[in-house]
């Protein structure tokens, strides 16, 4: 698919020194577009959508910050702790405001394997599908931000309760 | 037609050629603003070279204005306002500045370009903010994942500063940045000794700073800081005091608490410390030391979640309810807290439920 004039422009937001020093690209060299078109696809693959894993994300951050800074358990087995640092950072996409810098750590103590991301990975992932491009030292992997976080699959959404 | 062609050729080559020569021309001349004035606070005047943006100019002239950033314009600190001159907003400065910042001509210092005569103004105490030389003297692990850095300042050979205030450290280029970064940390020592200075610094997930701290900074390695900033300092009344930290906010309340017992400042006061388990926990016996030498002071830490190892006999819960469990009344108290905006907030409404005025609730937010 072809990039339009609008995506091109927030491509050039994401470059290195417009709103964060290193951007949002990492090492990727491909048009947004596509990047966007592949983990699309792999989020559909993992068959579940965008939202539900900044759902799941958001949702985790939220229990989190109980901890007031250290870490704190979450049914039925995370380990979550959020910290912030000082500032905040724009949307490439444009609106809302300042997005502020928390940084979310899940353990998954099941899988004993850890994950962190940030409130901007958050509003990406939820409202553009963006996972940042690859080589970017806060891109996120679909697969394991649903292997990790657990976020459950539309078949498990839909899946009846036993005994009915 | 192959002569044609190249003629065309020669001809598009010859254009370009003249304008990128005029772009260069242009760029010296139009882009070149000459000499400037920037006037401080109605009084202070600099003569500066026009075209760079302020951030950089007031640099130039040792006037440092607090970034977290370094001048990439994704902190957002640097605000400054400028009373004249400064011409219109720019898109790069809009998303970190509100409707009543704009109406008070606030502009992000590090993406404002010096074009002409200006007039702004900045906090005084900015005028006693140094960069300074330093030496890496000692790294210490405080914790897991804090540690406890020891600069000793080379040039200029001393620092004056209050307790409480923290400093910007510049994080070299290493494998994570190709440029250098500024970070913001609160000072840890006592302000008493003006040769040294004492950070404490968690490691932040993904990091630039507190990585290149934790991995790659070593005993011996010089490093540039500028400072001191802030207005997190104990204030001098015969309140009693509530001190409450977690993780690396303690640096500035151990400052203020060294050079309240150096000083000889025996206001009740009681220091509640969250943490995790007994492994996040760190200098308890320096504070130990301090209840001795300051009669009227508690240590009072909290672990949220001891391990079962941990063998802990203290205080557990979040550090909010135990502040709640100590405190019956907020009367002639005023606090100091340290930490995420979390935290802060959740025991900002606990002091405001025990009655300590807002105007008397002083912090120091991560966030």
């Amino acid at each position: 698919m072809k990039q339009s004039p609008q995506l091109q422009q927030v491509q050039e937001n994401m470059r290195p020194g417009v709103l964060t020093l290193h951007g949002f690209l990492g090492t990727d060299k491909r048009d947004l577009v596509e990047i966007l078109e592949e983990d699309e696809a792999e989020v559909r693959r993992l068959g579940t959508s965008h939202r539900a894993i900044a759902d799941k994300m958001a949702y985790l951050r939220d229990r989190g910050k109980d901890g007031l800074g250290e870490f704190i358990d979450v049914a039925p087995h995370f380990e979550v702790r959020v910290d912030s640092v000082r500032g905040g950072i724009p949307s490439p996409f444009g609106g809302p405001g300042l997005i502020p810098k928390t940084n979310t750590t899940v353990r998954n103590k099941a899988l004993e394997r850890e994950i962190v991301y940030t409130d901007i990975n958050i509003h990406l992932i939820g409202e553009h599908g963006f996972y940042e491009g690859k080589g970017s030292l806060f891109r996120m992997e679909p697969h394991e931000l649903v292997e990790i976080l657990e976020v459950e699959t539309e078949a498990q959404q839909t899946e009846l309760p036993p005994n009915r | 037609m192959f002569s044609a062609l190249m003629i065309s050729v020669g001809a598009v080559s010859g254009i370009s050629a003249f304008l990128a020569i005029l772009m260069v021309i242009a760029d010296a001349t139009i882009g070149n603003y000459g000499e400037v004035k920037i006037t401080i606070n109605g009084d202070h005047e600099y003569d500066v070279k026009g075209g760079k943006p302020l951030l950089g100019t007031l640099m130039e002239q040792e006037i440092f204005i607090p970034s977290a950033c370094g001048g990439r314009g994704s902190c957002g600190l640097c605000k400054v306002t400028v009373k004249d001159g400064a011409g219109q907003y720019l898109p790069t400065e809009l998303p970190w500045l509100s409707e009543e910042e704009q109406q008070n001509n606030v502009r992000l210092s590090c993406q404002l370009k010096v074009k002409n005569d200006m007039s702004i103004e900045i906090p005084e105490e900015l005028f006693n903010v140094k960069e300074f030389q330093s030496k890496v003297t000692r790294i210490r692990d405080l914790t897991h994942d804090i540690k406890e850095v020891t600069l000793e300042v080379v040039d200029p050979p001393e620092i004056n500063m209050v307790p409480g205030q923290f400093v910007q450290l510049r994080i070299p280029e290493y494998e994570l940045t190709d440029e250098p970064v500024y970070r913001a940390y609160s000072v840890a020592s006592n302000p008493s000794d003006t040769k040294h200075v004492e950070l404490e610094i968690r490691l932040v997930p993904n990091g630039i700073a507190t990585t290149y701290v934790h991995n790659y900074m070593k005993e011996g390695d010089e490093v540039i800081f500028n400072g001191p900033y802030g207005d997190f300092f104990l204030r001098e009344t015969e309140r009693e005091i509530v001190c409450i930290a977690g993780g690396s906010g303690m640096a500035p309340i151990k400052s203020i608490l060294l050079s309240m017992a150096e000083k000889g400042i025996n206001r009740r006061t009681r220091y509640f410390f969250g943490a995790r388990s007994k492994k996040d926990l760190f200098l308890v016996e320096e504070m130990r030391r301090l209840e001795e030498e300051l009669p009227n002071f508690q240590f009072i830490p909290a672990l949220s979640n001891p391990e079962e190892d941990d063998q802990w006999e203290g205080e557990t819960g979040l550090i909010t309810d135990v502040v709640a469990k100590h405190m019956e009344s907020g009367e002639n108290t005023e606090a100091y807290l340290c930490g995420s905006p979390g935290m802060i907030d959740a025991c900002v409404k606990v002091l405001s439920e025990k009655g300590i005025p807002d105007e008397l609730i002083y912090y120091d937010k991560f966030g």
